[in-house]
């Protein structure tokens, strides 16, 4: 545990953590992940939270806006990394928290927590400027793996990453996939990270090459065969930091304020009371500082020796 | 007639004649006023003497430019004599249009019978408004690619460019910002503002500003002058991107950059750390090419740029330029390195005399760091063009990689350094297509050379094992990768070693060789040469004796290039055979136990579980990419799949339980019969059941993991029944009996019988549920098929189901057991269930 805490500290100053490090913590990742199921239970209340993209800094407003990992139980709806420049400290955050307080942290698997997408988007790329060789990133990768594929609320909220899949129509219908392997290109498994909600009034082909467009309909048939009255899902930037759709039966959460450090959107979570009430927070792009509360600009220095 | 003016230096030609004819907006109508030629004309007006007097004191001449058109019939009625002059905006339109109004008002029109008839005189309008009257414009207006709307372009015309001189102040930078934004809105506006900026190195001129700026503390002017910088960035063009990055510009541009509008209160440090904390640059041994080094800085510079300074202000756009640019700069520091001495001269300190050893301060040091070098330089190579890689790597081949390598293998204990060898390594195989093809080729060619050569110059080292004696040189390279897979327990080397393995074992890669062109073939493989000089690692002529090899192969290669289609194919089985035979005992040699050892003691493990995760996942691998035949022979053969098995005991950590159980999967789905039978028959379903019973009542991923292996199970029925169905269909159409009896129906059957309590536990799966209803229905119809059979004469002559279901033994395993009794009362049972 004095490990754990040595390493938040380390990662809140965004400072390295050394290769052994981090895999002794994505393999102590994988034995705590292995015990959870694919569609995992949480109690009331908690804060469901979206995208994060590797923004440190805007990680930790929302924890401190949110009331803190002490305090608050979270689900997060993945996407921890690409995009930012710290997604190696984002997902290692959100790592040593889920191992300090396992009942408070939820993680759900994004479309980026893949092999595939990380070697494009930027999380590769940091981790070979980081360290010089891509092995943290292949037992971060690893890890991701085992995250679950989305979580119930109170029987009442179903969470995932993406949307619905014509493939899955009951959230029990989701314990029958063997979720460690690497995202695949079709099926259920990839549909729950990949699907959009949109205004389409049957399954329909989505833009984003993986994953289907669904609509009302859609939603209203999952929601009443397994009784539950809310999908709670992120993968979409949403201006206003959320957006209700379909009379409520779903919700988008988005939480990387400024995305990309240029969208100029404000990000939110979304805390459902005991009652199911649901409460939104708003919070804005923050100044990031280092660990001696001087203000830094991201970038994406390299800290490795140059030969040439 | 006057046809040739120089104006600037500058030589004006009448222009030829071009059929027009001419219109003349009157009332809001276009008025064809006559057909005709065309011309540009220039002619030299004397000025007013006394004025030219006044000003100069000498005779000067005003050019003056015409538009002359002339009757086709009466060429010397002039239809029109217009000059160009003042601020007139001549408007191309479409194709064969001109049309402007002139000083006094009137709206003109030209209208050309060919479109090239009108380039000409708009080239004429664009000569004239640089060179004589610099205030008139040409604009080409074209209807929108929607169709709807018109777009206009700039084609030439008069440039509002900043002011240069000093002193400058808040209000004549903001002025030079508006420009600079305004003059992007069109290309010709972009393009002379750029020339602009470079002739007169308005960069170095902005430096100077910020410097004063700087110094008088004037806040709001360098927040201007580095949004002029940014806007200059955002012209995409390389010629300025390159100016900035360059010596004299590069601290004063970054210096710039730290003021920024978004972050008004603060203050950057780039210019600090470029001084102070930038990677300094390790020379091993000394650069000696300045221009080298120069292009180094300048690429190292504009990844500063696009990585820290201008992270956040990039657009996809600006980042895909500075892409190429440092790729281009990338390209040519691999050329340049290729021919300079430097990397030769840092190889060369892996392979020194004795002697010389010591004349180099920190020798190990010098060799640890050159590992990092290559890999660096590797790195920096895979965005190459492929050819380029290939280039490269054969030059590194040639000046000696392997010495770097055995050294990083042989020497060298630092994982972190291993690593970075093992990486260099396999980006130059997973470049190299042709691998199988050479290696197997270039390995005959040396045994014959060997058996012929009585000097034996590839003599092994006598520290080599026995088992090494054995090892074909094909196979050299795997079998270090295999010892240190084995022996490492650096799990980041582990991940390395396995990438390479999976690099060299699959066969994909090895067949797309078959179809790459020939070219490229001539040194041949990258591994190849690596496996032949680890051989004569120790040779001290080494060097003479792997030219005259070279040249020996490249000649026989060239001349047996007719029946290398049919080689390719023999090699590749070679290649394969000789892993199976030399290095899979060795590499899967963890999985390969003796059977008399009592399972208790064989689960005592002296390898790490993690280990065995990777050899689980490369038997899957093998199974299921290698050839059958050859991949199956060794996993039956070696009852690797028994070893597997146990692995799925609780005495093992879950992750490799359930790789174990993945294999298990992948395998079960190849639909091989002589896999489903070695599972059957040796029970190895019976550890999968006991690892469900251990998570029978929980929600987690072992859980989830057996029921996907059930939803595959009744996937693949389903699939198989199909089929079969199709078959019954032409068995009743032909009347010729054909038994196909799916692997996947024995398989279930198989389960009921042998773990029915277990599975009717969790009948509420809905895959479980299938498999139930798929059993319940072969049993029936089981059960008719017997009634109708023991009227029937065929009874004697056909073999039973039942005979069927126990011919499960083969030549690869041993004698079939008995099915257990526990089954035969399932059965029972499942009989009374059905009645």
């Amino acid at each position: 545990m004095m490990h754990i805490d040595r390493t938040i500290g380390l990662l809140k100053q965004g400072k390295h953590v050394k290769e052994e490090a981090v895999y002794s913590l994505c393999l102590k990742l994988q034995e705590l992940l292995m015990a959870e199921a694919n569609v995992t239970h949480v109690d009331t209340p908690v804060t469901i939270c979206g995208d994060i993209h590797g923004q440190l800094h805007d990680l930790l407003t929302l924890f401190e806006k949110s009331g803190g990992v002490e305090k608050t139980r979270y689900v997060f709806l993945g996407d921890f990394v690409d995009r930012g420049f710290y997604s190696l400290e984002s997902f290692l955050l959100l790592l040593c928290y889920k191992l300090k307080y396992p009942d408070r942290i939820t993680l759900i698997r994004g479309n980026h927590e893949t092999r595939q997408i990380t070697k494009v988007y930027g999380f590769y790329d940091e981790i070979m400027r980081k360290y010089g060789n891509s092995n943290v990133w292949r037992y971060c990768c690893e890890a991701f793996d085992y995250i679950s594929l989305g979580a119930v609320i109170g029987n009442s909220i179903f969470c995932v990453h993406g949307g619905l899949s014509p493939d899955v129509a009951t959230i029990d219908g989701i314990r029958a996939i063997d979720r460690k392997q690497e995202v695949p290109h079709e099926g259920a498994m990839c549909d729950l990270l990949w699907s959009d909600p949109d205004d389409v009034d049957k399954w329909s082909m989505s833009p984003r090459g993986a994953g289907y467009l669904f609509g009302q309909n859609e939603v209203n048939q999952f929601l009443h065969t397994n009784g539950v009255d809310l999908i709670a899902r992120a993968h979409q930037l949403v201006m206003e930091g959320y957006k209700e759709m379909f009379d409520g039966g779903l919700v988008t959460v988005w939480s990387a304020p400024n995305y990309c450090y240029r969208c100029g959107n404000v990000a939110a979570v979304l805390r459902i009371e005991d009652d199911l009430q649901r409460n939104y927070t708003i919070f804005e792009a923050v100044q990031p500082q280092d660990g001696g509360g001087n203000a830094i600009i991201p970038t994406k220095k390299s800290q490795m020796d140059y030969f040439l | 007639m006057d046809s040739t003016v120089v104006s600037e230096g500058h030589t004006f030609s009448n222009t030829e004649p071009k059929r027009v004819k001419v219109y003349i907006l009157e009332n809001n109508e276009w008025k064809d006023t006559g057909t005709g030629f065309c011309i540009g004309e220039v002619s030299t007006k004397d000025e007013d003497p006394e004025q030219n007097a006044k000003d100069t004191g000498t005779k000067t001449e005003k050019k003056e430019a015409f538009l002359v058109v002339s009757d086709e019939e009466y060429p010397t009625n002039i239809l029109l004599r217009s000059q160009l002059e003042g601020n007139i905006e001549y408007q191309r339109q479409e194709e064969t249009l001109i049309v402007w109004k002139d000083l006094l008002g009137h709206d003109i029109a030209l209208s050309f019978e060919e479109s090239l008839g009108c380039d000409r005189l708009c080239d004429f309008i664009v000569q004239v408004q640089r060179h004589i009257e610099e205030n008139i414009s040409l604009v080409a207006v074209r209807s929108g690619d929607d169709g709807i709307g018109s777009v206009h372009e700039i084609i030439t015309g008069p440039v509002t460019l900043p002011f240069t001189g000093a002193p400058q102040n808040t209000d004549t930078l903001f002025e030079a910002l508006k420009i600079f934004n305004e003059n992007t809105a069109y290309e010709y506006l972009k393009n002379e503002t750029v020339e602009f900026v470079l002739q007169n190195d308005y960069v170095a001129m902005l430096i100077k500003f910020f410097e004063t700026a700087e110094k008088e503390k004037e806040l709001k002017n360098l927040l201007l002058i580095s949004n002029i910088v940014k806007s200059l960035i955002l012209y995409n063009q390389r010629d300025i991107l390159e100016l900035m990055v360059d010596d004299e510009h590069i601290m004063g541009v970054v210096g710039i950059l730290e003021y920024d509008t978004e972050f008004p209160t603060m203050k950057a440090n780039h210019r600090e750390y470029l001084k102070l904390d930038a990677p300094t640059f390790k020379e091993i041994l000394p650069l000696e090419n300045d221009d080298l080094k120069l292009i180094v800085k300048k690429c190292f510079r504009l990844q500063f740029l696009k990585d820290v300074v201008l992270v956040r202000f990039l657009d996809d756009h600006n980042f895909n330029l500075f892409q190429d640019i440092i790729l281009d700069l990338e390209t040519c520091i691999i050329d340049v390195l290729e021919q300079e001495p430097f990397l030769a001269n840092i190889l060369a300190l892996y392979d020194l005399p004795k002697d010389e050893e010591n004349s180099f301060d920190d020798l190990e040091g010098k060799k640890n760091d050159g590992i990092k070098l290559i890999h660096q330089c590797v790195q920096m190579s895979k965005n190459l063009e492929d050819r380029d890689k290939t280039k490269f790597y054969k030059a590194l081949v040639t000046m000696g990689l392997f010495n770097v390598l055995g050294y990083a293998f042989n020497v060298v204990t630092d994982p972190v350094l291993r690593i970075l060898a093992t990486d260099t390594i396999v980006t130059i195989i997973e470049h190299d297509i042709l691998l199988v093809h050479n290696v197997a080729y270039k390995k005959q060619k040396l045994e014959a050379k060997k058996n012929n050569n009585s000097a034996e110059p590839l003599q092994n080292d006598g520290d080599d094992t026995d088992m090494d004696s054995k090892i074909t040189d094909d196979m050299k390279f795997l079998m270090i990768l295999s010892k240190i897979l084995l022996s490492d327990k650096s799990p980041g080397l582990r991940e390395q070693i396995i990438q390479a393995l999976n690099t060299l074992l699959h066969p994909e890669g090895c067949f797309s060789s078959l179809d790459s062109d020939m070219e490229g073939m001539g040194s041949g493989s990258m591994l190849n040469e690596f496996n032949y000089r680890l051989n004569s690692e120790h040779n001290t002529n080494f060097n003479s004796v792997t030219k005259m090899n070279e040249n020996m192969e490249d000649r026989e290669l060239n001349s047996s290039m007719d029946s290398i289609e049919n080689d390719q194919e023999f090699q590749l089985n070679e290649y394969f055979n000789n892993f199976y035979k030399q290095i899979a005992p060795v590499l899967f040699a963890p999985l390969i136990r003796s059977q008399d050892i009592p399972e208790e003691d064989a689960t005592k493990e002296t390898f790490d579980d993690h280990l065995l995760i990777h050899l689980v996942k490369l038997i899957s691998f093998i199974a299921t990419e290698h050839t059958r035949i050859s991949s199956r022979k060794f996993i039956l053969e070696s009852h690797i799949l028994k070893n597997i098995a146990a692995l799925m005991k609780p005495t093992h950590i879950l992750q490799l339980r359930l790789t174990a159980l993945r294999c298990i999967k992948n395998i079960i789905c190849l639909d091989d019969r002589y896999y489903h039978r070695y599972l059957m028959t040796n029970n190895l379903y019976d550890n999968i059941f006991e690892l469900l019973k251990e998570n029978i009542k929980s929600d987690n991923l072992a859980n989830s993991c057996i029921q996907d292996l059930f939803r595959l199970i009744v996937h693949r029925y389903t699939i198989s029944n199909i089929e079969n169905s199709n078959i019954e269909e032409l068995r009743q159409q032909t009347g010729v009996r054909i038994s196909k009896k799916s692997n996947f129906s024995v398989l279930n059957k198989y389960l009921w019988n042998r773990f029915g309590d277990t599975l009717r536990e969790i009948s509420d799966v809905p895959a479980v549920n299938d498999m139930w209803s798929f059993y319940e229905k072969t049993q029936r119809e089981k059960a008719n098929a017997s009634h109708s059979l023991n009227d029937h004469i065929l009874n004697k002559i056909s073999p039973t189901e039942e005979d069927e279901d126990i011919d499960i033994s083969m030549s690869l395993s041993e004698n079939v057991p008995d099915e257990a009794p526990g089954n035969a009362d399932g059965r029972k049972r499942l009989h009374s269930d059905i009645e």
